[in-house]
């Protein structure tokens, strides 16, 4: 379960901003919920906060009764690890590993044993059906080919939580549409809580529920 | 120009600490040139005031060589009617009980009408001068020096004399200013009969000072003396005298250039690395003043103007850096005047002169625009519509790859044709630029091999971060290129200085050996190279006569001119030269050569005497003393290092007949078998020790005389050495600063995937240590063939001595934690920042 | 005696009679005080410059007449420049010889003409006005009649370095009573003769003060135990003697 109580995250520049407002939300396990709101709206900080990418100014975000605010950043990881898979819209491979290496990059720095993360990377590559371009590198690939080996990626290791910050903004309409199913296929079969931030009304609404951000507070929460 | 203040200012402002690294190489490269000629200058300026103030109005200096010459010279040349006063001067350095002082021993009745003693207390030279001269023991020192020792009219100062212990007495104090402040006020007037009993001149001079009649020309007057007195004297304006040090000064300034040069060099690839990265990293900025309708002409002025200010300001920094190092420098380069002159010169004002602030603004201003080229190009050839999209890379071209190989290739060629004719001068030194150049060129390819090679290696290690650690070197050479290079052409540097030192050394050993292996030397100094005190032959005659010695070597040694240059004379007893130290011959006839020249028939010259002086075997010198003018072949060449600038050794009765002189600077004994060696040492001092002043040295006293003299000379190595260490891990630090801030994105991945802080640390390190793995390994092998071309540099310019190649392995294991552990620490600072920093913005960072 | 000299200080001057021209009046100036020989002793004494120039003594002997007399004079107080002699042969013809003996260095220095103009050993004179001076090398020129002297220019011919020099000389008995030196720059040195004495019919001054006006500093002589035409040996003025002293 995620669960928000009060958080607030205020950006510190020449203007003081403030990007989340005293936001009191909760999302419950296995749920799947887009996240919504124009510009601005503070929508990419939540999922950054719900990710312990990033440190809330105030108020407590808790994953699975674990309050985020008390970990130091080492244990912060520990919980992404363990935990979080990451999609971003511009997909953040590392361009010198290959498909292969990208998706066992997780499972390396969990220290996993070689045959193991092979075998689990190979896997998630087949699961989102590039079990046949392993050894290509991420500039080999097409915009979706190159999205899914990020999911691929943020499975790794399965974890309880995906988080997809624009999964599709990088896409075209069609091959957006591949991911979105995809995504919908994995939560379904994982079983994971899933929170996708979208631009995207279909995305957006494809989604069982969807939370509107607007000036950093919620604005409507729709379950369908 | 406005886009220099909207875009690279703010970029500059907010990479402060790369900026100020990138101009590092720049900095330290114009303060080692800065400084060390601004300390040579300031050195050699004072040395002129001070030989200016000793001069007083003496337009013209008649000596001999250090050979002086009899009294009658002052009668011949004060008869002639262009002079209007001539006066005899001995000018010579003791080590009194007060401190080395530079005695000018003068003739107190004519002095004054060269010389303006300007005395304490009353307008006369002396309280009394009748009572000066009547009493022997009379001196004058400076107000500086008598305040510095708190010394008074009728203070005592005791000296070791070659008349025995000797007590002086002040009986007058200079004034500071002119003559007193003369090398400091370390100087002190006595009368000259005095000081030829003082000195063991017996009845003769060492120069005599002139001024002329009014309206009678230098050059007219020179003329005349010379036709007077014959070759065998040196009739020359004062000025004159800063030769030898200038002699000695300029190899130390080439040594320096070529540290200044190397430093550039290296800040160049630094400059070069870092623009390179910041042109890509800055891509979408220049994407965007493209799309905004800049030219590609602005885009390559903005890059190009970038590097001309940084290399402004770091030139700016550089001379400021450098004018405090000369302040520190000038004492050791016044520190080896006194090898030369008895008394060290320190300078009082140290200001580098109009022409080397322009040379270091040129030099900073080309390494920085250089090495902008080929970044601002790339910068220029940017396209508006990749780089506005994101996440997408710009590597390292194919072609340009293929285009540094060809020309590497070109170079290696070109550099192989000029060694092969590297007898010719220009070849010689263009080779060794092609060589350089060559290994430049090849060395992002060959830091993309090695970084392969090490991949598995690193990969075995640590699997995770050193496989990432590989793959970024392999993916960016761009980034590190630069920086191997720099660190390559630092270690090159290292090991040919190490090397060069190393092997110098081993050569010297070798030449004491056979040269230096007299028993005992019983000189008139502490210091075997002290010549202004001198022995009577006489009394070589009683020591050969004292239990345990059995052979006795008179030897004379004195700087004469020789080939336009004060060149070391050596004049000795032959046959028992080539009885016990015979130098094996680099060219001549071993066998006969040292019978010949006994007979007065040619000399020996040391190898650096030819070679710096373009003397050839057979070449016939001329050697003019007072009483005859010698002709005398070169009849044998060998390694000799007596003298920084070489040497000549010629017989002893025919120096005697050309200079009649029979003095002696040292004797050298050799014991008879069973003689102990303290023993004799403790006869000769109770015999001779209280008449008059000696000192007898055994063997190791020398040979550790001679070390400590080759490691002040190689001394300023070491400061090279440490220039070039401090380059190469400012260009690592440099290097690692700019590949954290170029992949903070790929970090912040790495982080929101799950790496913990140390995994990032690690990488890093990793990172860092293998850019020094191949930095240390590209520069041994560089180092080796800049080696080969040092040990050239230094037998055809610099020593004069073939010193042999030795690898200085030695070095390799000093360098080779020192590299690593830099590139470590270096790593410290940026692997921390790359922890630090907020993930959100680094996985936006674009 | 046709090559007259004068000199103004060790050789103390005499006085003879009346004439008119200027040469001829020099001229009787130096037959007056003719001797074959002379000896006396002498002290010295600097007072004002700020100097701390100790009295000294000594003693001179002097053979022969003006133009090719020999002087010699050895100090004899303090004892720090007891034995340093000197001794002047003198030329008619041209400068005389100078040299100096330092018992304590062993060595005799000639004293080069070069070095005339520097002050003799801190006192307000110079080496060259202990030379005795050829009359024939300077131009004389009677100035004025001032009663009872004559004021006399005196220009020499050769190198000096005074350019001209004021004589004033008694008329009742011939002798010098002051004298000025001036050089292009103006009045260097002025003597004046006091304590006139006859010593052997010769009038003799007993004291003479040299000023030195640029140092603002005298020197006082004063001459005691003062003979004329003593028996005095040739040998004693070689330098072989010089080395021996008195």
């Amino acid at each position: 379960m995620i669960s928000l109580r009060g958080v607030s995250k205020t950006f510190d520049g020449k203007r003081k901003v403030t990007a989340l407002d005293h936001i009191d939300l909760t999302i419950a396990k296995g749920e799947m919920a887009s996240i919504v709101g124009p510009s601005g709206s503070g929508k990419s900080t939540m999922l950054n906060l719900i990710g312990g990418l990033d440190r809330a100014t105030e108020g407590e975000v808790e994953l699975d009764g674990q309050t985020l605010s008390s970990l130091n950043d080492d244990e912060l990881t520990r919980v992404r690890r363990d935990k979080i898979g990451f999609i971003f819209q511009f997909f953040n491979l590392l361009p010198t590993l290959s498909c292969l290496q990208n998706v066992s990059l997780p499972l390396h720095l969990r220290g996993w044993p070689r045959k193991k993360v092979e075998d689990r990377a190979k896997e998630l590559l087949d699961l989102v059906k590039l079990g046949a371009r392993i050894d290509h590198l991420p500039d080999e690939l097409s915009g979706g080919e190159r999205q899914r080996v990020a999911i691929a990626r943020a499975l790794s290791i399965y974890p309880p939580i995906l988080l997809a910050d624009e999964p599709t903004g990088n896409l075209d309409t069609s091959t957006g549409a591949e991911i979105l199913k995809l995504i919908h296929d994995l939560h379904s079969r994982l079983g994971a809580t899933v929170l996708i931030v979208t631009h995207d009304k279909a995305v957006a609404e494809s989604c069982p529920r969807t939370i509107h951000i607007r000036d950093g507070k919620v604005f409507e929460d729709v379950r369908r | 120009m406005i886009l220099l203040r909207l875009i690279s200012w703010p970029y500059a402002r907010k990479h402060l600490l790369r900026v100020v690294l990138t101009m590092a190489g720049i900095v330290l490269g114009v303060a080692v040139f800065v400084g060390m000629h601004t300390a040579n200058q300031s050195v050699l300026a004072a040395f002129h005031q001070t030989i200016d103030r000793i001069a007083g109005s003496t337009q013209i200096q008649v000596s001999s060589g250090e050979a002086g010459f009899e009294e009658d010279v002052l009668e011949r040349v004060r008869a002639l009617p262009e002079v209007k006063a001539a006066a005899p001067v001995i000018e010579a350095a003791a080590n009194t009980g007060q401190g080395n002082l530079l005695i000018l021993g003068v003739d107190m009745l004519g002095d004054r009408s060269l010389r303006n003693y300007d005395l304490e207390g009353t307008d006369d030279a002396i309280d009394d001068p009748l009572v000066f001269l009547a009493q022997a023991d009379s001196i004058i020192i400076t107000k500086p020096f008598a305040e510095q020792r708190n010394l008074a009219i009728g203070a005592k100062i005791p000296m070791r004399t070659m008349q025995g212990d000797q007590v002086f007495t002040v009986r007058g104090i200079m004034k500071p200013g002119g003559l007193a402040s003369a090398f400091g006020g370390s100087l002190a007037i006595m009368d000259i009969y005095a000081a030829q009993k003082v000195f063991g001149r017996g009845f003769k001079f060492d120069r005599v000072d002139i001024a002329l009649e009014d309206g009678v020309s230098i050059d007219t007057a020179i003329t005349k003396i010379q036709a007077l007195l014959g070759p065998g004297f040196q009739v020359e304006p004062p000025s004159s005298r800063g030769q030898q040090f200038e002699a000695t000064s300029s190899i130390y300034a080439l040594a320096s250039n070529l540290t200044s040069v190397f430093a550039l060099f290296i800040g160049m690839f630094i400059i070069y690395n870092t623009f390179a990265i910041a042109v890509s990293e800055r891509r979408s900025e220049i994407g965007i003043l493209r799309a905004l309708g800049a030219t590609r002409g602005q885009i390559r002025t903005l890059f190009l103007t970038e590097s001309a200010v940084s290399g402004l300001i770091g030139t700016l920094l550089g001379v400021l850096f450098g004018i405090a190092l000369a302040r520190g420098m000038a004492g050791y380069i016044g520190g080896l005047l006194s090898e030369v002159y008895g008394v060290a010169q320190g300078a009082s004002e140290v200001n580098p002169e109009p022409w080397l602030l322009a040379a270091a603004v040129v030099m900073g201003l080309a390494t920085s625009l250089i090495a902008a080229v080929l970044p601002a190009r790339s910068a220029a050839a940017v396209d508006p519509v990749k780089a506005l999209q994101k996440g997408r890379q710009q590597s390292l071209s194919d072609g340009e790859n293929r285009t540094r190989r060809r020309w590497a290739l070109a170079c290696a060629v070109a550099s192989v044709i000029a060694f092969l004719f590297s007898n010719v001068g220009w070849l010689f030194y263009g080779g060794y630029m092609l060589a350089i150049l060559t290994a430049v060129l090849l060395s992002p390819a060959m830091s993309l091999w090695f970084a392969k090679a090490l991949r598995p290696i690193l990969a075995f290690v640590r699997p995770v971060e050193g496989t990432l650690a590989a793959d970024s070197l392999i993916q960016s050479p761009r980034r590190t290129s630069g920086t191997i290079t720099a660190l390559m052409l630092s270690l090159a540097l290292v090991i040919s200085l190490g090397g060069l030192a190393r092997a110098s050394y081993d050569s010297l050993n070798d030449w004491m050996k056979i040269a230096l292996n007299p028993d005992l030397f019983v000189t008139t100094a502490e210091s075997v190279t002290a010549r202004s005190f001198v022995f009577p032959a006489s009394l070589g005659e009683g020591l050969r006569s004292v239990p345990g010695v059995a052979e006795v070597q008179f030897v004379r040694s004195v700087r004469l001119p020789i080939k336009g240059t004060p060149i070391m004379v050596v004049a000795l007893d032959i046959a028992s030269l080539e009885r016990h130290a015979k130098l094996p011959a680099v060219e001549g006839d071993e066998s006969t050569m040292y019978r010949e020249v006994a007979a007065g028939k040619g000399v020996i010259a040391s190898e650096n005497f030819a070679r710096l002086h373009g003397a050839r075997f057979g070449e016939v010198l001329q050697i003019a003393g007072p009483a005859e003018t010698l002709h005398l072949p070169i009849i044998g060449i060998v390694r000799d290092f007596s003298d920084q600038q070489g040497s000549i050794v010629m017989d002893r009765a025919t120096y005697i007949r050309a200079f009649h002189d029979d003095s002696v600077n040292v004797y050298r004994l050799y014991l008879s078998p069973g003689a102990e060696e303290a023993k004799v040492r403790q006869t000769i001092l109770d015999t001779y020790g209280h008449t008059q002043r000696l000192f007898v040295l055994t063997n190791k006293d020398v040979r550790d005389f001679v070390n400590r003299l080759t490691d002040q000379w190689f001394g300023l190595t070491y400061v090279q050495i440490a220039v070039a260490v401090l380059v190469a891990i400012l260009g690592i630090v440099n290097a690692l600063t700019v590949s954290i801030t170029d992949r903070r994105r790929e970090l912040g991945v790495l982080q929101a995937v799950g790496g913990l802080r140390n995994q990032i640390r690690h990488t890093i390190w990793m990172e860092a240590v293998a850019i020094g793995i191949i930095g240390l390994g590209l520069g041994l092998v560089l180092g080796a063939v800049q080696l080969y071309y040092s040990v050239e540099v230094a037998r055809r310019d610099l020593i004069g001595v073939e010193i042999g190649y030795a690898f200085p392995f030695q070095m390799v294991f000093i360098m080779a934690p020192i590299i690593l552990g830099a590139a470590f620490v270096a790593a410290l600072g940026p692997a921390e920042s790359a922890v630090r920093g907020s993930l959100v913005e680094a996985l936006e960072y674009e | 005696m046709s090559k007259l000299a004068i000199s103004l200080l060790f050789a103390v001057t005499a006085a003879t009679t009346l004439a008119q021209d200027p040469r001829q009046i020099i001229a009787e100036v130096q037959k007056r005080q003719n001797s074959a020989s002379q000896r006396y002793e002498g002290t010295l004494e600097v007072i004002g410059g700020g100097n701390r120039v100790a009295t000294k003594s000594w003693t001179y002997l002097r053979l022969g007449s003006f133009g090719d007399s020999k002087a010699r004079l050895e100090f004899t107080a303090p004892a720090d420049v007891k034995g340093v002699g000197m001794l002047i042969v003198n030329h008619a013809d041209r400068a005389s010889d100078q040299w100096m003996w330092r018992p304590n260095i062993g060595r005799d220095q000639r004293i080069s003409l070069q070095d005339r103009s520097t002050r003799f050993f801190g006192t307000d004179f110079s080496f060259e006005d202990l030379e005795e001076r050829d009359v024939e090398q300077y131009d004389f020129k009677l100035l004025a009649d001032e009663g009872a002297m004559w004021k006399i220019e005196s220009r020499p011919r050769k190198k000096s370095q005074y350019t001209y020099s004021y004589f004033w000389i008694k008329k009742d008995n011939y002798t010098f009573q002051k004298v000025e030196s001036y050089d292009a720059k103006g009045l260097v040195r002025v003597v004046d003769y006091k304590d006139y004495a006859q010593v052997k019919s010769i009038w003799t001054a007993r004291t003479t003060e040299v000023y030195d006006m640029r140092r603002n500093s005298r020197t006082i002589l004063k001459y005691d135990k003062l003979d004329y035409n003593l028996p005095i040996k040739e040998e004693q003025f070689t330098l072989q003697a010089l080395r021996r002293g008195l």
